[in-house]
C-alpha cells in the first residue's frame, strides 16, 4: 500500500505524494482523448468503460483498505441509479412508467448533477444504516452478509413496482452522460478514493487488515473504520450506477445483479484489489478484454463465411482469467502497489 | 538396545523467518533414552529449533538425522511415521472431541488395532483421570488433565522420540511434578525425550543433559549436573553476551 | 386447521432441503474454511445430469446425478483450491466465486441459458391424506431423505475412523495432520459428501418445480449461506438448524404476510437474520474451539 510520503513541503514533495492520482487520471484521461477520435460505437464503449471503473474504484475503497470482499456495491449502484431516475426524469416519462409514485416525486425534475449527488448520497445512506450491524461480523460472514444485500435489492427493486417499475425497465432517463462526463466523474472517483485512502481512518483500517486482534487490543475501532470505508465505497457505487442508468437512459433491474457483480469484482481481483492502481488498471484491462472477446463472438468475415464462437464465449473466457488471476497471481497485475515516482528515491 | 550412534543429530542448524534467524547454527546429539533439555528465555528459538527436528518447519541450512535417516522437507503428516512425536506448547488437544477420541487419533498411523487397545488400557491405568473422563469432551478437563491427555495421545504412536513444548506452561506446581514424574516412567519404558521449557528449575531433576538457548544458539550445554551449578548459567540464559535478540516462532 | 398443518408440512420440507444445501456448505467450510459458492454449480450439474438420462430407469439417472456432483467436486478442489489451500480466507472466497461464474457460464455455452421442463418421477406430486389432511406426497420424501442424510452424516462423523479425522481436522487443522491425519484425504471426502448432499437435493429441486435452468443452485445457495452465518460457521449442527430455520421462513413469511408484501418475503428473512446477527454475531450454534478467526 502506498504510505504517504514525509517531510516535503516543497512543490516536488508534494507532486511525489500526489503522484498515484496525477498518474492515473493522467491515463484514463489519455484513453478518453483517444477513444474520442475514435467511431461512436468505441466511444460509447470506452463511456460505459469509464463508469464501470467508477464502480471498481468504489468497491476497491471498501475492499482494498478493509480486507474484505464485498458483493454488495452492485446494490449501491442500483440505489443510485434509481434515485436519480426518479428525480431527474421528465414527470410526464414518470407519469407513463410509474403511475403510483408519491406525487413530490413525480413531479420532481431536478437537474442532473444534484440527481447524481442525491443517488450517491442515498446510497450511502443505506450503506450507513446496513453497514452499522453488519461491520461487527468477521470477515466471511461480513462478505456473505453482503450478498445478501446485493439479493435483498434485487428482490425489493424488482417487487417495489409502484416506485421502480419492478420488472420492466424504467425508461427515459434523461442521457446526459457522454465520455467527457464519465471522464470527469472517473477522475472525481480517483481523487476522493485516494484522498481517503491517506487519511488516518484508512491506514488504521489497513493495519487491522492483518492481524484484527492485534488491532483491537491496540485501541483501534475496527467497526467504526470499516463503515467509514463502506459509506464511502456505497456513495461512489452509487454515482456509477446514477452514470450507468444515464448512460443507457434505461434502468433495469437484472442488469443491476450477479453478472455485474462479477465484473466488478473480476475487474478488482484481476488489476489487483490492495491499490488504487490495480483497481484502475483491472477496469482497463478487463475493458479491453472484454472488446476482444466481444469481437470474437461477433466474428471474423473469411471469405463467405463468419467465423464466430459460439454465445457465451466471452464470459467462459473472462471467468476462465479471473480463476486463473487468483490461482497464478492472487494479488493482481498491480500487487498492491501504487505507481510510483519514477523520477529518482523519495 | 544401544547403538553407537545417537538417535538424533541435529548439524549446524539454521532456522529463519524471512531475514531474521531464530536458530543460528544448532549443533546437538541425543542419545535413546536420554532427556535432553533445551531451556531458555522467550524468543530464543526453542520451539523454532524443535519444529524444524519435527519438519514443520524447512529448515534453512543443515541436516537433522533421526535414526539413520535425514529429515528435511517431509510433509506434516508424515513426522509421525518417522518415529518422532510432538507435544506443542499449549497442548492443542481437540476440545469438541472426547477424550477417548483424543486418544484414537494419537494413534491415526498405527494399523495393529490390538496393540493400541492394549496401550491405551495400559494409559489408562496410568492416568486414572482419563479413564474416568474418557467420554467427556476433552475440553472439560482441566489444564493439568489435558496436558496428560496430550502427552498420553503422543504416546500412542509409539514415538521413539517425544519432544515437548513448554509442557508445565499455565500448570500448578503440583501438577508440573505429576508430568514430571510422568516423563521419568517414559522414559524408563524406551522413549527419548526432548524437552523445551522455559521454566528451568525444573528440569535438572529429571535430565541427563540440558542445554541453554538464548538468541538462537546454545550459550551452555553438557550435562544435567554440572549446568546447574554452572558459575555463567545466569548471563547464559539471560542472553547478557547476545547483541540482539531472535524473534521467536 | 388443516391449511395450517400444510403450511408446516411445506415449511419444514423447504427447511430440510435448506438444511442439506447448508450442510454441504458447511463441510466443506468446517475442513478449509471455504465457502463454496461452487455448491451451487454442484446442484445445478446433478439436475442437467438428470435432464441429459431423462429415459433411464429413475436409479440410474439418480446415480448419474450423484456422480456428477461428486467428480465435479472433486475436480474443483484440486483444480482451484488445492492450490490455494494456505490463502487467506478472501482469497478464497474470490476462488470459490469465480468457479462458480465460470461454471455457470461454461453450462450456458453448451446448453443454453433458457430453461427447460424435466418431468421428474411425477408420481411424487400426489397428494395424499394423512389423519385427515391432504399433504404432497413429496413433502414426505423431502422430509425424509433431509433426516436420513443428516443422521447418516452425522453416523459418519462419529462412528468412522475417517469421520473423527474430519472434526479433528474441521477444530484444528494443524494439529491433526502433526498427528497423521492425511489432509488431502480428508478434504477430498468433505467435498464428495458435498457433491452427494448437492445430488440428493437437485433431485428433490427438480421434482418439485419440473424445471432445470442454469441458475437453479444459486437461488438455494444464496439462502444456505445466509444460514449457514446465522446458524454458526464452523459448526454442523449451525448450519443445518440456520438453513432449516431460514428455509422455513420463507415459507411462513409466504403463507402469513399480506399478499402485496409477499414478493419481498426474502427481503424479510434477510432483515430477521441481520438482527439476529446484531445480537449474537458469532451465530447460534457457534463452533467450539474454532481457532482461527474467519
Amino acid at each position: 500500500m502506498s504510505e504517504p510520503v514525509r517531510g516535503h513541503g516543497s512543490a516536488v514533495g508534494i507532486l511525489k505524494r500526489l503522484w498515484p492520482v496525477l498518474a492515473l487520471a493522467a491515463v484514463i484521461a489519455a484513453i478518453a482523448v483517444a477513444a474520442s477520435f475514435a467511431p461512436a460505437v468505441l466511444q460509447r464503449r470506452t463511456t460505459q468503460g469509464l463508469i464501470n471503473l467508477i464502480a471498481v474504484v468504489g468497491l476497491y475503497v471498501f475492499v482494498g483498505n478493509s480486507g474484505v470482499l464485498s458483493f454488495g456495491n452492485v446494490a449501491f449502484m442500483a440505489i443510485g441509479a434509481y434515485v436519480s431516475a426518479l428525480l431527474t426524469m421528465k414527470p410526464t416519462a414518470k407519469s407513463v412508467f410509474l403511475p403510483d409514485l408519491p406525487a413530490v416525486i413525480a413531479h420532481a425534475e431536478w437537474p442532473t448533477l444534484p440527481g447524481a449527488l442525491a443517488g450517491g448520497i442515498a446510497a450511502a445512506f443505506v450503506a450507513l444504516v446496513i453497514g452499522w450491524p453488519l461491520m461487527r461480523l468477521s470477515g466471511i460472514s461480513a462478505s456473505i452478509a453482503t450478498f445478501a444485500i446485493l439479493v435483498v435489492a434485487n428482490v425489493v427493486f424488482g417487487n417495489w413496482t409502484s416506485v421502480t417499475g419492478g420488472q420492466n425497465s424504467l425508461m427515459g432517463l434523461p442521457a446526459y452522460v457522454d465520455l467527457w462526463t464519465a471522464l470527469a466523474w472517473a477522475v472525481a472517483a480517483i481523487v476522493i478514493a485516494f484522498a481517503y485512502q491517506e487519511t488516518r481512518s484508512a491506514l488504521l483500517l489497513r493495519a487491522s487488515r492483518e492481524d484484527e486482534a492485534a488491532a483491537q487490543a491496540a485501541g483501534v475501532d475496527v467497526v467504526r473504520h470499516r463503515l467509514i470505508a463502506f459509506v464511502i465505497s456505497a456513495f461512489l457505487s452509487g454515482v456509477a450506477g446514477v452514470l450507468l442508468g444515464h448512460f443507457l437512459g434505461i434502468v433495469r433491474v437484472e442488469n443491476f445483479y450477479l453478472d455485474l457483480t462479477f465484473l466488478i469484482v473480476a475487474m478488482l481481483v484481476v488489476g489487483g484489489r490492495g491499490s488504487l492502481t490495480g483497481a484502475v488498471a483491472g477496469a482497463v484491462v478487463i475493458a479491453a478484454l472484454t472488446e476482444v472477446l466481444r469481437q470474437i463472438e461477433v466474428g471474423f468475415q473469411v471469405g463467405k463465411t463468419t467465423i464466430a464462437a459460439p454465445a457465451g464465449t466471452g464470459d467462459v473466457i473472462l471467468a476462465l482469467i479471473m480463476l486463473l488471476i487468483i490461482l497464478l497471481r492472487p494479488d493482481g497485475i498491480a500487487a498492491g502497489r501504487e505507481f510510483t515516482w519514477p523520477f529518482g528515491r523519495t | 538396545m544401544t547403538s553407537g550412534a545417537p538417535l538424533l543429530a541435529i548439524s549446524g542448524l539454521v532456522v529463519r523467518y524471512g531475514a531474521v534467524a531464530a536458530v543460528r547454527e544448532v549443533d546437538l546429539q541425543v542419545d535413546e533414552s536420554e532427556i535432553v533439555s533445551i531451556i531458555g528465555p522467550n524468543g530464543a528459538g526453542k520451539t523454532s529449533l524443535i519444529l524444524a527436528v519435527a519438519g514443520i518447519i524447512a529448515p534453512a541450512a543443515g541436516t537433522v538425522i533421526f535414526a539413520g535417516r535425514t529429515l528435511g522437507g517431509i510433509a506434516l503428516e508424515d513426522v509421525v511415521a518417522q518415529g518422532i512425536a510432538l507435544v506443542p506448547e499449549g497442548r492443542h488437544i481437540f476440545a469438541s472431541l472426547t477424550v477417548m477420541e483424543n486418544l484414537l487419533l494419537g494413534a491415526t498411523v498405527r494399523r495393529d488395532s490390538r496393540a493400541v487397545a492394549a496401550d491405551l488400557d495400559r494409559f489408562f491405568a496410568m492416568f486414572p483421570i482419563l479413564a474416568e473422563r474418557r467420554r467427556q469432551p476433552a475440553g472439560q478437563l482441566s489444564g493439568g488433565e489435558q496436558q496428560q491427555l496430550a502427552i498420553a495421545r503422543a504416546l500412542l504412536s509409539r514415538p521413539r522420540l517425544l519432544m515437548l513444548d513448554e509442557p508445565s506452561l499455565g500448570l500448578s506446581p503440583m501438577m508440573v511434578d505429576q508430568i514430571y514424574a510422568l516423563l521419568s516412567t517414559i522414559r524408563t519404558q524406551g522413549v527419548t525425550i526432548l524437552l523445551v521449557e522455559q521454566n528451568a528449575e525444573r528440569v535438572f531433576g529429571i535430565s541427563n543433559r540440558v542445554c541453554v538457548m538464548s538468541g538462537g544458539k546454545f550459550a551452555l550445554a553438557g550435562d544435567a549436573a554440572e549446568i546447574k551449578s554452572h558459575p555463567r548459567f545466569d548471563a547464559a540464559y539471560f542472553g547478557v553476551h547476545v547483541r540482539e535478540a531472535a524473534s521467536g516462532p | 386447521m388443516e391449511r395450517l398443518v400444510q403450511i408446516l408440512a411445506d415449511a419444514v420440507s423447504v427447511g430440510s432441503l435448506y438444511a442439506l444445501t447448508a450442510l454441504g456448505i458447511g463441510l466443506i467450510f468446517g475442513v478449509m474454511r471455504l465457502i463454496n459458492f461452487a455448491h451451487g454449480e454442484l446442484i445445478t450439474f446433478a439436475a442437467y445430469t438428470l435432464l441429459a438420462l431423462f429415459g433411464q430407469p429413475v436409479p440410474i439417472m439418480i446415480f448419474g446425478g450423484i456422480a456428477v456432483a461428486v467428480v465435479l467436486a472433486l475436480v474443483t478442489e484440486r483444480a482451484a483450491f488445492r492450490p490455494l489451500r494456505n490463502a487467506d480466507p478472501t482469497t478464497l472466497l474470490i476462488s470459490s466465486f469465480a468457479v462458480s461464474f465460470f461454471l455457470q457460464k461454461l453450462l450456458i455455452l453448451v446448453v443454453g441459458s433458457r430453461l427447460k421442463g424435466l418431468d421428474f418421477l411425477p408420481e411424487l406430486g400426489r397428494q395424499i391424506e394423512f389423519a385427515g389432511i391432504r399433504l404432497q406426497l413429496l413433502q414426505i420424501v423431502t422430509i425424509i431423505v433431509g433426516i436420513v442424510l443428516l443422521a447418516a452424516l452425522t453416523w459418519f462423523l462419529r462412528a468412522t475412523r475417517l469421520g473423527l479425522h474430519m472434526r479433528a481436522a474441521a477444530e484444528d487443522f494443524r494439529m491433526a495432520r502433526v498427528l497423521g491425519v492425511r489432509a488431502n484425504k480428508v478434504i477430498a471426502v468433505a467435498f464428495a459428501l458435498s457433491g452427494i448432499l448437492a445430488a440428493a437435493v437437485s433431485c428433490l429441486i427438480v421434482v418439485q418445480t419440473g424445471v432445470v435452468q442454469p441458475r437453479m443452485g444459486l437461488q438455494l445457495v444464496i439462502i444456505a449461506f445466509v444460514g449457514t452465518v446465522i446458524g454458526g460457521l464452523g459448526s454442523l449442527s449451525g448450519a443445518a438448524l440456520g438453513g432449516f430455520l431460514v428455509g422455513a421462513a420463507t415459507i411462513l413469511l409466504q403463507a402469513f404476510l399480506p399478499p402485496d408484501l409477499r414478493a419481498f418475503r426474502e427481503a424479510f428473512v434477510f432483515i430477521a437474520v441481520a438482527l439476529v446477527l446484531l445480537f449474537r454475531p458469532q451465530g447460534l450454534i457457534p463452533a467450539r474451539g474454532l481457532k482461527e478467526r474467519i
